[in-house]
């Protein structure tokens, strides 16, 4: 028996099912970058969307995919979803209202 | 009819003047053409003066474009000029001279450089107008930068997925022989292994292993770098940083004793010092230098009491320590880990957070960020590490002195915190007490039946005077035994 227990420290009875750890400590440690870039996301859409500005509907187009990228598998991905169509809209509106190239800023 | 012939001298003079100018003229000839005409002499002047201008500027406006026809050359046009001359003499000579005919031709001074050159110069339409794809330059950088970002997400995404994988098939005999439990989600209605890692992220892959003796449970957290964001690894390029592996034991009460001792690089325990509440709380003094005990300078240690430092650096572990310090990140043994410190924003929680006995490592990947799979191989003494640490927190205890010692740590620690909560427990008791009173004068007062009512009153009343008289029997009987 003791032989038994040295060599195999394996004990089958005291199996313990895996608890994903509560989310109450984890906003602390969680990255907060796919949150920020969603909202900057949405932000932009609208100013792109408002003020007809071009560059505005392509950084949103752009924060939306850095915040799908670093998204958490357990987010909603209607969410992504939403910012990326979102975005996608911002785009495909500043250029039907007007078909000029963006300018440069400088 | 004077004054026309005074203008007419004007513009006789200003012939001549003007023909002084352009001594190498050629068709000098076709000014001394005299009609019958009382007036021809001033026309061929008025032609004259005309015909010379060396250029003509002709503009014409258009809609969009704006095109500038400069005609040069004086002799070619001049020639031309005085055909037309000659044409338009047998128009108009009959008619008075009038001003307003020559309204659209302008004076310009000739330039010698000019004579030469193609007369048509066409100003670029602007960029905004064309209809041409090389407009459209900036937003081909847009989608060029969109299709680089996402090609990155694919290529990141399969390397970390692929070192995942490596680490997995290095490490899983060793689990497999230590745990009986190798992979679980939680979602399964039975316990049985997955055998395989659960994603979480694209960057974060969790493992939980359960069943042997001593622990309850061990959860492997590979925490990869962000190689799916391009913009992390733009600034990964800056700064370089290491793929780390966080390994967490969570011990059975009876396997471990009571302290709280880490071991690691500086930089690492002075931020875990800062972060984890039982490492501030009981290991007070900054790190100390290993090379005590044979460890390399680079590590260094926090302990509640230097006789858990002695019990826990025994040879074995010093070896481990020595030969892999540099994968070596942090180790931390307590059993009074509750995680680190929770800010919240009334002050202090009301009550102690629950505390696990447990064993925390944190390895770094070699290759400080251009990690292969077979790197993964480099970290499988790491875990033996891991397995021996365990078995020795079991062993290890305290003697009778260091336990005492550690008990009263305890109880300091538990009293500080009762002593900071003391104030904040106390109103809390007092909100708790006033809102019991509003809610039976709310019942009171809802009560319709006035009997009712003058009777609850009174009831209510005579509580508070039991109350009263209570508290002063309290004072008194103070009071006697202080006496």
């Amino acid at each position: 028996m003791a032989a038994n227990s040295m060599s195999d420290p394996r004990r089958p009875n005291k199996v313990l099912r895996y608890k994903p750890p509560p989310s109450e400590c984890n906003p602390a440690l969680d990255d907060p970058t796919p949150d920020y870039m969603n909202l900057l996301g949405m932000i932009f859409s609208m100013c792109g969307l408002m003020l007809k500005l071009k560059w505005c509907a392509w950084v949103a187009v752009y924060c939306s995919f850095i915040s799908f990228a670093n998204s958490r598998s357990s987010e909603d991905t209607k969410q992504m979803m939403s910012s990326f169509m979102l975005s996608i809209s911002a785009v495909v509106m500043s250029y039907l209202q007007n078909p000029q190239p963006m300018t440069p800023p400088w | 009819m004077k004054g026309f012939h005074t203008f007419c001298v004007v513009l006789l003079v200003f012939g001549s003047l003007s023909e002084a100018k352009f001594d190498d003229f050629e068709d000098e000839e076709d000014l001394v053409e005299y009609d019958d005409n009382d007036f021809a002499e001033f026309e061929d002047v008025m032609e004259d003066s005309v015909t010379q201008s060396p250029q003509r500027v002709i503009t014409t406006e258009d809609d969009e474009e704006e095109t500038t026809v400069e005609l040069e050359g004086q002799d070619e046009n001049q020639e031309e000029d005085f055909e037309d001359a000659d044409t338009q003499d047998g128009d108009t000579e009959s008619e008075p001279y009038d001003d307003e005919e020559f309204e659209g031709y302008e004076d310009k001074p000739d330039t010698s450089s000019s004579k030469n050159k193609d007369p048509i110069t066409i100003v670029d339409v602007p960029a905004h107008l064309q209809n041409s794809w090389e407009s459209y330059y900036l937003e081909i950088l847009m989608v060029t930068g969109l299709l680089a970002y996402i090609m990155n997400y694919i290529i990141g995404k399969n390397k970390n997925s692929r070192l995942a994988q490596a680490w997995f098939n290095t490490h899983r005999e060793l689990l497999e022989s230590n745990f009986t439990l190798v992979g679980d989600d939680g979602t399964n209605k039975e316990a049985t292994s997955t055998g395989k890692l659960n994603q979480e992220n694209e960057h974060i892959y969790n493992l939980w292993c359960s069943g042997r003796v001593c622990c309850e449970g061990m959860l492997i957290q590979l925490r990869f770098l962000k190689r799916q964001d391009l913009l992390n690894v733009l600034a990964r390029m800056m700064r370089p940083v290491s793929d780390q592996v966080q390994i967490k034991v969570t011990m059975n009460d009876e396997d471990m004793d009571t302290y709280v001792f880490a071991v690691g690089t500086r930089k690492a325990l002075v931020r875990l010092q800062k972060e984890m509440q039982d490492l501030s709380e009981f290991c007070s003094d900054k790190p100390k230098s290993g090379s005590k005990y044979g460890l390399p300078d680079s590590l260094a240690i926090l302990s509640e009491m230097g006789e858990v430092t002695e019990g826990m650096m025994d040879t074995k572990m010093v070896h481990f320590l020595t030969h892999y310090a540099d994968k070596i990140e942090s180790v931390h043994f307590s059993d009074q880990f509750s995680g680190p410190k929770i800010m919240q924003e009334e002050g202090q929680p009301l009550k102690l957070p629950d505390t696990k006995r447990t064993l925390l490592f944190t390895f770094n990947v070699p290759g400080s960020g251009n990690t292969y799979p077979k790197d993964m191989e480099a970290l499988l003494p790491l875990m033996n590490m891991v397995i021996y640490s365990i078995d020795k927190a079991k062993k290890f205890r305290l003697n009778r002195e260091g336990k005492q010692k550690a008990d009263k740590n305890r109880a300091r620690v538990e009293e500080n915190f009762l002593k900071l909560t003391h104030v904040q427990r106390q109103e809390a008791a007092q909100s708790r007490r006033e809102e019991k009173k509003r809610a039976e004068k709310e019942r009171i007062m809802n009560e319709e039946d006035p009997e009712k009512q003058r009777r609850l009153e009174e009831a209510a009343l005579r509580r508070e005077q039991k109350k009263l008289e209570k508290k002063q029997m309290k004072m008194k009987q103070i009071k006697v035994k202080a006496m």
